[in-house]
């Protein structure tokens, strides 16, 4: 009559957050995590797209001032750390308020996305608009696409 | 391209190709809040700017909709997006006691918020007990 309790004794605790699971097996690139992913809709949201060039990391963090958000580069990793204050949830007299949803992330947060090698830092510039940052980082020259031409022989 | 969000300038061919995926908005995160004469909602809307967001009121239903005007550079190919879609779309019912009218909507650094007034007649008021 103990059968139905076997059932709860494999495992860690991690198999009851199926529907993470399952979130980030839709998600990922078969099994393999990359080792600083995230869980998916983690504040702020990042994409990273390539040119011949540059690499360009979009932050989207909506509501956040230029002054609010601190860029780090080291040895590939990029952080970003900030902070966001919340909607007040309270009166004038500082009785609070009904709350019906509070989706949005608040409070301090860091995040670090590993970016690909061979970009030059020093050369890093960032910009803001619409709540959505834009940091540019310049590939070093020697890692540049270049048109080999052949030589008459 | 089509991957890291993508810019308002595209070609038609790309065009085509993402008239499915833009069916398929975000969901914009929300804070809702009671005032004592109002409801407060917030959204996170990275990228929406003034011009391409949407605030429509249907028959009792508060749309919201905005698209992400990303200045992207040319020539670029996606290594890691996890902001998928170029359009943010939410949906609320509202109650009766909300004066569409007087609603009020701005939009600071991709965040949106809307204060919905309650009419006259709904506000609160306080009840003083009476001593016997």
């Amino acid at each position: 009559m103990f059968d139905d309790l076997k059932r709860f004794e494999t495992g860690s605790p991690q198999q009851f957050d199926w529907l993470r699971q399952l979130l980030d097996g839709f998600f990922s690139d078969g099994n393999v995590m990359d080792i600083r992913a995230v869980p998916r809709g983690s504040f702020p949201m990042i994409n990273i797209a390539r040119s011949d060039d540059t690499v360009r990391v979009y932050v989207f963090a909506a509501g956040l001032a230029p002054s609010d958000l601190t860029i780090d580069v080291q040895d590939n990793v990029l952080t970003l750390r900030g902070k966001r204050e919340p909607v007040m949830g309270s009166n004038e007299d500082g009785s609070s308020r009904p709350v019906f949803r509070r989706e949005r992330a608040s409070g301090e947060f860091v995040r670090s996305i590993a970016l690909p090698d061979g970009l030059d830092a020093e050369r890093a510039e960032a910009r803001h608009a619409h709540g959505v940052f834009e940091i540019v980082l310049p590939k070093r020259e020697e890692l540049k696409p270049r048109r080999i031409d052949v030589q008459a022989a | 391209m089509n991957n890291v969000v993508l810019s308002s300038n595209r070609s038609s061919l790309q065009q085509r190709g993402d008239e499915k995926r833009e069916q398929e908005a975000l969901l914009p995160a929300v804070d809702i809040i009671e005032e004592s004469n109002a409801l407060k909602l917030v959204a996170d809307m990275p990228g929406v700017t003034h011009e391409t967001l949407k605030v429509e009121l249907d028959n009792n239903v508060l749309s919201l909709e905005g698209e992400i005007a990303l200045d992207i550079a040319k020539g670029l190919s996606a290594l890691h997006a996890e902001v998928r879609g170029q359009r943010f779309a939410r949906r609320f019912r509202l109650s009766h006691e909300v004066d569409s009218d007087a609603i009020t909507a701005t939009i600071v650094n991709g965040v949106l918020t809307l204060t919905l007034p309650k009419k006259d007649s709904h506000r609160t008021r306080r009840i003083e007990v009476q001593a016997a």
